[in-house]
C-alpha cells in the first residue's frame, strides 16, 4: 500500500495515500470538527468547520476535501484556524434554534459537542433567528412515513441530500429556495419514501431529521446500554446495536427502544434497512409469548414447565407409538417438525440431534424449513440491497446438512409436508418458529389440518401467539432474537453472533434449552448446561469449517455508553467502531470473528462435495 | 408504519401548481434533443436549466408536472428539478401574465428613478409588485441587476430590455403593449441596431 506521511499539530502521521487530511486526523486521534463529511458518503465540503491551515498555502482549507501529501504540514491549533472555526460555528448556530433541551438529538447531537469544543461563548447576532414557524407554518413537518423534518434545526449540511442519491440511488431530498431561505424538502412535500430512510437520522449531524419511532421516546442518557448484535430479519446480518431504555421494572412501556447499524465493511457498511430497524415492537409486544400453554378444550390454559414437559412427553410417545403400529415408513415419519428459518445455527444443532436420536441417520427427513421471501421495493443501482429472504439463517440450516432447496435466495418446499400431514399419515408436527408473526408464510392449511382432525397433534414453540400457536395443543414460549445468545450464517456464508440484550419474558425460556428438555425427557443424552456448550459440541463436530471456531466467537455483552460522544451517538459510532477498537467502552465488542482468520469467515455455500 | 399525511404537520412552503399532463411540443422536444447532445451522456443533467426553459416557453410557468417531464426527460428526480426551479427567480410557479415587467432596482437603475417607474407602473396597472393584475395580461417584478446600468433605468418585459424608462415614459408603454402585443418591445437599443442594419 502506498502511503504518505504528513505532519499534524506536530505529530507525523502515516496514511494511505489518497485519505484526506481530514481522515488522517480522525485516524492519529486529532480532533478536528465535521457535519458534512460522513465516511459512506461523497465529499461535499459545505458546512466549512473542519478547515486548518497547511504550509505553504494561502488560505485555509478544508480538511475534509484536501488530500494528504508527503511533507505537508497541518495544524489544527493556530490562533487564525480557531477563530475562523469558531467564526463557522458562530454562523452555524446563527439560525440554529438552540432547542436542545426539547430536541431528542440532545446529548448525542454532533452540534452541540462541536459547538462546545470549537464554537464561541456567545453570538453576536442582533436579528432574529429565521424560522419556519408562524401563522400556519410549522418548522416540524412530515417528512415521509418514518420521518419527521424539523427546519429550524437544519444546517444544510447535505448529508441527507448525498445519502439518497449515492448510497438510496433515488434523490428525493433537495434544497429548494436559496440564500437564507434554503431548506431540505421533498418533491411537492410528498416525503421521503424508502427502504433506507431510517439512515437519515444517522446521518443527520443536528436533530433536524428523527424518526417518528424514536421521537419523544427517550433522551440519550435514559439509554445507558446498549447490546452489539445483529439483525436477523432477512439473511442480509446487518450488524447492529441495540439500545435499552433504563427503567424499572414495573414501568410500562418497553425496554428495547431503538436499532442503530454497525459499521461492518463486509457486510452493511454504515447502514441498515428501516424494516430491521423499525420491526422490533414484537419482541415486547402484546402478542409475546410469556408462559407455555396446554389446550384445554377450547382454551389454552397457562401452566407451568415442570407441569406440561411429562404431558407432552406422553403425548409425543402416543403419536410416535400409534403410529408405529400402523406400518410406518422412514418417509413417513409420524411426528414432521416445521421449523423457520429463523431458528439460530444452536437450536438447529440440538434439533438435529433430537431427531437422530429419535429417528436415527434418516431423522433429518422428518424436518422442514420454512421462510419467507419477498421482493424489496429498491432502486435499481441501490448500494444497500436488502435481501430477498426474510429469514436469517437458511445457510445455517443448509451447513448443518437440512434440506432447504438450492442457493440461499430458494423459497421453502412445505409440499411433502402438506401431502402428509393432509393424508392423515402424521401423528404430529413440532413447530420451532423463534421469529415475528408470519415468518413461517401461509400456515392456514396447517391450522385447518389440526382443526378438522387430520393432524391429532400440534406443538408450536416459538416466540409470539400466531393464529398457528393458537390452534396449537402445546405452545412453548421460546425467546426471540435479541434475548439469545445464538449464531446466525448470513446469505455471504458469514457465521455471526447475536446476542442476548434483554431477558425473555415472563417464563419464556431459550429455544435450545426447550429442545435439549425434550430430548431429555425422551430418554436421549441430551447434556448442555448452556448456550456456549452447545457452541462447544457444534464446533466439535464441524472441523475445518467456521463452526469449528464458534464457540470462540465472542458474543457480545452489554456496553455501557457511559461517554456519549464516543460510544453512543449513531452518527459517530462508526469511527469509534473501526478506529478504536482497543479503547473502552468498545473494547472486544464488535470483533464477531476474533481469532478467525478473515479468510475462514466465508464458507463455501456447501460444505461438501 | 401507515402514512397518513393528513395527520400530520404540512409546510407551508408555496409549492408549484400540481398542472395538467405536460408534454413537449413536438418542435421544444427537437430543441431539447439538440441541446442534450451538448453534454456527456453521464451528465444530462447539465441541461436541466435549457429544458425548464423550454418547459416555460411553452407553457409560460413551470408546473410539477412540467417538473416531472423534465426529471423524465433528464432522467434525475423530480426533487432535483425543483431545487433548480425553486433556486432561479427568472422560473415561475404560478401563472404569470403575458408580459412579465422585470423592473431592475439595483443601483444604477435605483440612481435614475427606478423606483418612480415602479411606482408609475403599479398605479397605471393597478396591482403591486409581485403580482398579476386581473386581466392576466401584466405581471409586475422587482428584480436585481439586468446587466443594462449604462442604459438605465431598465424595465425587461419578457426577454427584451426596455431602456431609458424614464417614470413617465411608463403609460406609453403599457399602452403599447396593450395595442400592438409584442410588436411594442422595440425599447431595446439591439432592436433599434438591428433595424438601422435593415435599413442601410
Amino acid at each position: 500500500m502506498e502511503t504518505v506521511t504528513l505532519t499534524i499539530d506536530g505529530q507525523p502521521i502515516t496514511v494511505a495515500k489518497g485519505r484526506t487530511v481530514l481522515q488522517a486526523a480522525i485516524e492519529a486521534g486529532v480532533s478536528v470538527p465535521y457535519y458534512c463529511y460522513h465516511p459512506g458518503i461523497s465529499i461535499d465540503g459545505s458546512c466549512r468547520v473542519c478547515v486548518v491551515k497547511i504550509e505553504k498555502m494561502p488560505k485555509l482549507q478544508t480538511s475534509c476535501s484536501t488530500l494528504c501529501a508527503d511533507g505537508m504540514v497541518v495544524s489544527t491549533r493556530e490562533p487564525d484556524v480557531v477563530d475562523a472555526r469558531a467564526g463557522v460555528f458562530e454562523f452555524l448556530l446563527a439560525n440554529h434554534p438552540l432547542d436542545c433541551p426539547v430536541c431528542d438529538k440532545g446529548g448525542e447531537c454532533p452540534l452541540q459537542d462541536f459547538s462546545y469544543t470549537f464554537g464561541p461563548a456567545d453570538s453576536r447576532m442582533d436579528f432574529p433567528r429565521r424560522v419556519f414557524d408562524g401563522e400556519g407554518v410549522k418548522a416540524d413537518v412530515d417528512f415521509g412515513p418514518t420521518l419527521m423534518l424539523n427546519r429550524n434545526r437544519c444546517i444544510l449540511c447535505t448529508r441527507c441530500v448525498r445519502f439518497m442519491k449515492e448510497i438510496d440511488d433515488d434523490a428525493q431530498i433537495g434544497i429548494v429556495d436559496r440564500g437564507a431561505g434554503s431548506e431540505i424538502a421533498t418533491f411537492q412535500e410528498q416525503g421521503v419514501h424508502s427502504l433506507l430512510s431510517g439512515n437519515l437520522m444517522d446521518v443527520c449531524p443536528v436533530g433536524a431529521i428523527l424518526t417518528r419511532d424514536y421521537r419523544f421516546k427517550s433522551r440519550p442518557w435514559d439509554n445507558p446500554t446498549v447490546v452489539d448484535t445483529t439483525c436477523t430479519l432477512c439473511s442480509k446480518g446487518c450488524n447492529t446495536s441495540a439500545w435499552l431504555k433504563a427503567k424499572p421494572e414495573w414501568a410500562k412501556g418497553s425496554r428495547l427502544i431503538r436499532m442503530t447499524p454497525r459499521y461492518n465493511p463486509d457486510v452493511n457498511g454504515y447502514w441498515m434497512c428501516d424494516i430491521g430497524r423499525f420491526n422490533y415492537h414484537w419482541v415486547e409486544g402484546e402478542s409475546r409469548l410469556r408462559r407455555p400453554m396446554t389446550r384445554n378444550g377450547d382454551v389454552l390454559e397457562p401452566t407451568a414447565w415442570h407441569d406440561l414437559q411429562p404431558r407432552l412427553r406422553d403425548r409425543l410417545r402416543q403419536a410416535r407409538g400409534s403410529s408405529e403400529s400402523a406400518a410406518s415408513s422412514v418417509q413417513a415419519p409420524p411426528v414432521r417438525f416445521l421449523v423457520s428459518a429463523h431458528a439460530s445455527t444452536e437450536e438447529l444443532f440440538v434439533l438435529k440431534q433430537l431427531v437422530e436420536g429419535l429417528m436415527g441417520s434418516e431423522g433429518l427427513n422428518a424436518v422442514t424449513l420454512a421462510w419467507t421471501t419477498s421482493d424489496k421495493a429498491q432502486p435499481a443501482g441501490t448500494k444497500f440491497k436488502v435481501s430477498r429472504t426474510n429469514a436469517p439463517n437458511v445457510n445455517g440450516a443448509r451447513d448443518l446438512g437440512y434440506q432447504v432447496g438450492a442457493g440461499n435466495e430458494g423459497t421453502p418446499d412445505l409440499s411433502a409436508l402438506r401431502s402428509a400431514i393432509e393424508s392423515g399419515q402424521t401423528a404430529a408436527v413440532y413447530v420451532l418458529d423463534p421469529g415475528p408473526d408470519g415468518s413461517l408464510g401461509d400456515t392456514s392449511w396447517l391450522i385447518a389440518a389440526r382443526q378438522n382432525g387430520t393432524l391429532p397433534l400440534l406443538i408450536v414453540q416459538g416466540a409470539v401467539m400466531t393464529d398457528l400457536a393458537s390452534a396449537a395443543d402445546f405452545v412453548l414460549a421460546g425467546s426471540a432474537f435479541v434475548e439469545k445468545d445464538a449464531l446466525y450464517t448470513n446469505d455471504q456464508g458469514r457465521v455471526q453472533a447475536a446476542s442476548r440484550a434483554i431477558a425473555p419474558p415472563g417464563e419464556a425460556r431459550d429455544d435450545w434449552s426447550i429442545l435439549v428438555a425434550l430430548g431429555q425427557s425422551l430418554g436421549l443424552a441430551l447434556a448442555y448446561e448452556s448456550a456456549i456448550d452447545v457452541r462447544r459440541a457444534l464446533a466439535a463436530t464441524m472441523p475445518d469449517t467456521p463452526y469449528a471456531s464458534a464457540d470462540l466467537l465472542v458474543v457480545t455483552r452489554p456496553v455501557a455508553a457511559r461517554n456519549w460522544l464516543q460510544a453512543s451517538n449513531p452518527s459517530e459510532r462508526w469511527k469509534w467502531d473501526f478506529l478504536y477498537q482497543d479503547l473502552p467502552p468498545v473494547k472486544g465488542h464488535s470483533v464477531q470473528m476474533e481469532g478467525i482468520s478473515p479468510r475462514a469467515a466465508y464458507i463455501p455455500l456447501k460444505l461438501t462435495e | 408504519m401507515d402514512y397518513a399525511p393528513a395527520k400530520f404537520h404540512k409546510s407551508a412552503r408555496e409549492l408549484a401548481e400540481p398542472g395538467g399532463a405536460f408534454a413537449y411540443t413536438p418542435e421544444h422536444q427537437a430543441k431539447f434533443d439538440a441541446n442534450v447532445k451538448c453534454y456527456p451522456p453521464d451528465q444530462r443533467r447539465s441541461a436541466i436549466l435549457f429544458a425548464l426553459y423550454l418547459a416555460q416557453r411553452q407553457q409560460g410557468y413551470v408546473t410539477a408536472a412540467a417538473m416531472r417531464h423534465v426529471a423524465e426527460q433528464i432522467g434525475c428526480t423530480p426533487a432535483e428539478v425543483e431545487d433548480v426551479v425553486s433556486y432561479y427567480t427568472m422560473f415561475f410557479t404560478k401563472p404569470v401574465g403575458t408580459y412579465v415587467l422585470n423592473v431592475c432596482r439595483t443601483l444604477s437603475c435605483a440612481l435614475r428613478g427606478a423606483e418612480r417607474v415602479t411606482a408609475a407602473l403599479s398605479a397605471e396597472l393597478g396591482i403591486t409588485p409581485g403580482e398579476t393584475d386581473p386581466t392576466g395580461t401584466f405581471t409586475l417584478i422587482e428584480v436585481e441587476c439586468l446587466g443594462a446600468c449604462d442604459r438605465a433605468p431598465v424595465v425587461m418585459v419578457n426577454d427584451d430590455w426596455h431602456e431609458c424608462l424614464a417614470p413617465e415614459d411608463v403609460r406609453r408603454l403599457v399602452e403599447d403593449l396593450r395595442t400592438r402585443g409584442p410588436a411594442a418591445l422595440t425599447g431595446c437599443h439591439l432592436h433599434k441596431e438591428k433595424a438601422a442594419e435593415a435599413t442601410s
